[in-house]
């Protein structure tokens, strides 16, 4: 144990080092929130599949609970119950485009994990940094409970539990609990709690913050405590169906999954569920009394209790959906809450964008328009009408335009445009649109045929205990 | 260029607006005005107020400036909406958001009234090391000490005691006229 709280040290250290512009210490936030014995208590595992690049490198580092696909390397690091899933890394020759450049790809690209202690977090997609086509970095970070690092490679940072970097290069920041960011690249900025922020330099630029005292209810994060509120409530409540899931070596999913869909073996899957034609539901992902449509899918760390999902719905990572009816091709964004009640409905029209990081709440029935785009605290029809706008009258604002909390500014047009690019592109690379053996295989298609590994750490006994060995993992 | 001292330029303290420590904003506007009307014979008038301590030393300077920036409504809220720069806004948008903002906020005459009741050390500014010129010092070190800091103007000293408020309105006039009579003078030596 003595190694792994050596590490710890290091690791804290390394970060408080970059992060002291901001005079932001993340120690006394962190110190207690993963007791070390806690860290021994889990095996780590990896999944092989025939579609993705196999090499793993494992150094000095504590994986616990941890999961991992394709190229990924990790080194002085601390990961507990994270997702390193490297399903989406360009591969060798491929060509990415940035600007009005086609970069091709030298070889394969890798997640490398270094002196970072990430806590069920998710690392998922690409590094979307032109500068770092092959690598996908985290480090020097400290991530909390259910953040999201997607396509985000990220240098001496610190996130909030229930935040998401999208799509960013960040280096030398501080994200808030329950912010969003997508921005392209930052740097020694500290991001308030509740800061919803898309921005694409000179083209447009989105911002939401939530009331604060109204966010405390959902969640709250201090130093001294593991986060707490509503947010943390509901997982935990659900967490035993997930320890079972995890406790079984044969897995056989408890309902009928059609050839073109995919149904991971560490999701939850709860009675009454109707999995349609190429729906993909992730690890970690819980379903219960729920229908989703042809080509829906449930990402990590999903919810979806008592609802129904027509077709092509878009889930993203942590995003729950509790006594709600969703049209076809609804798009919720990472880690929304959406919550309906048995006797109070959440309908939601088709085509509909919910922001990442959404909350509806609600105590009546609430339906929103088809074509609207929603953001931000929702309790009631008011809100719904402060907090939304349909995409066509958004299309059209060309400068500014304010609503309640929510500033907008730039094209509407182009942020419209390209938020429905990006859910065609997720939909297309998840599977949703497989019609036959060779055309538009995606996510769906190619996770059926996987199979896991589990690794262990030192067991008790010495100053190791808790590490895992140095382990290479390749073809 | 006449090279003028700026003791023969400054505004003795005596002729100045000044508010004890323990005043409130409002008084200190109204010693402001005050002032202003007694010294109508000059055509820049006074746009500071000195704050003396007990034993009338100067310890701040109220300007128009820190005057209204106290009566701008202020909270958690408005200070985080004016950090939207930080994230790519432009003024107008700040701006924006701002009036949304205020329209839920409580009146601006309640804002005004519970302002003016502060007291003024709250949003006076302490000198700084660069605010600082001795009284026999020429028109040309004040002027590059008044660009340098963009100073609106200059405590004037005499050893450790101040003596006068050497303000920007005074050094631009004093390099106007210097000016205007170089200039004059090179016009009627070249016609001679």
């Amino acid at each position: 144990m003595k190694e792994l709280n050596k590490l710890f040290d290091r690791i804290i250290q390394r970060v408080n080092i970059n992060l002291r512009e901001l005079e932001f210490d993340v120690n006394p936030l962190v110190s207690n929130l993963i007791p070390t014995q806690q860290m021994t208590k889990f095996y780590a595992f990896y999944g092989l599949t025939p579609h993705h690049p196999l090499n793993f490198v494992f150094r000095h580092s504590n994986l616990s609970g941890s999961y991992f696909l394709g190229k990924v390397r990790v080194t002085n690091s601390l990961l507990y119950k994270s997702d390193i899933r490297g399903d989406e890394l360009k591969q060798k020759g491929d060509l990415f485009q940035y600007q009005d450049f086609n970069i091709p790809v030298d070889q394969d690209e890798e997640i490398t994990i270094d002196d970072s202690f990430l806590i069920k977090t998710l690392v998922h997609n690409f590094s979307h940094d032109p500068e770092t086509l092959e690598t996908f970095f985290v480090r020097d970070t400290v991530s909390t409970h259910y953040a999201n690092i997607h396509g985000s490679p990220s240098d001496g940072c610190f996130m909030g539990p229930f935040s998401t970097v999208d799509l960013t290069t960040m280096r030398d920041c501080v994200v808030g609990a329950y912010s969003y960011v997508q921005a392209g690249e930052i740097s020694h900025l500290n991001i308030e709690p509740g800061t919803v922020w898309v921005r694409l330099p000179d083209e447009f630029n989105f911002m939401y913050r939530f009331p604060s005292d109204l966010l405390t209810s959902y969640i709250y994060f201090k130093p001294g405590n593991i986060p707490q509120g509503i947010f943390m409530d509901f997982v935990e409540d659900r967490k035993a169906a997930f320890e079972q899931v995890f406790n079984i070596v044969n897995f056989k999913a408890p309902v009928t999954v059609p050839d073109s869909a995919s149904v991971d073996r560490f999701a939850v899957i709860k009675p009454k569920t109707t999995i349609g034609d190429n729906v993909l539901v992730a690890q970690r992902a819980f379903l219960q009394n729920s229908t989703l449509g042809k080509g829906a899918n449930a990402q990590e760390n999903c919810y979806i209790i008592n609802s129904v999902l027509e077709g092509n719905d878009v889930t993203a990572h942590g995003a729950k959906i509790i006594e709600a009816d969703l049209g076809k091709t609804v798009f919720v964004g990472f880690n929304s809450f959406l919550r309906g009640r048995p006797n109070a409905r959440l309908k939601i029209g088709p085509e509909c964008i919910i922001m990442p990081h959404t909350i509806i709440d609600i105590s009546k029935p609430l339906v929103v328009p088809p074509g609207h785009l929603v953001w931000g605290l929702i309790e009631n029809a008011n809100d719904l009408q402060a907090n939304s706008i349909s995409l066509k009258d958004l299309s059209k604002i060309e400068t500014r335009m304010c609503k309640g909390r929510m500033l907008f500014e730039g094209s509407g047009k182009t942020f419209v445009t390209g938020f429905q690019e990006r859910i065609h592109h997720i939909l297309e690379a998840n599977g949703a649109f497989f019609a036959n053996v060779t055309n538009n295989r995606g996510h769906a298609q190619r996770n059926q045929n996987i199979s896991f590994n589990t690794i262990q750490p030192y067991p008790k006994g010495d100053d190791k205990t808790g590490l895992y060995p140095t382990i290479i993992i390749q073809p | 260029m006449k090279n003028y001292l700026v003791k023969e330029l400054m505004v003795p303290i005596s002729e100045y607006a000044t508010v004890p420590e323990g005043a409130t904003l409002f008084e200190a506007v109204l010693a402001l005005e005050n002032a202003q009307e007694q010294f109508q014979q000059n055509r820049y008038s006074h746009r500071a107020v000195l704050i003396m301590d007990k034993n009338k030393r100067v310890i701040g300077k109220l300007s128009q400036m820190d005057f209204l920036t106290a009566l701008e409504p202020k909270d958690e809220n408005l200070i985080q909406i004016r950090k939207f720069t930080q994230l790519g806004f432009s003024r107008k948008a700040i701006a924006l958001q701002q009036e949304e903002y205020l329209k839920s906020s409580p009146p601006i005459l309640d804002v005004y009234s519970k302002a003016a009741s502060m007291n003024v050390t709250q949003f006076m500014q302490r000198p700084t090391e660069g605010e600082y010129v001795d009284e026999n010092a020429s028109l040309d070190v004040a002027l590059h000490q008044i660009t340098a800091g963009a100073n609106l103007s200059l405590l004037v000293t005499r050893g450790t005691e101040i003596v006068g408020i050497l303000r920007l309105a005074d050094v631009f006039a004093a390099v106007y006229h210097s000016m205007k009579e170089s200039e004059s003078q090179k016009a009627n030596g070249e016609a001679g």
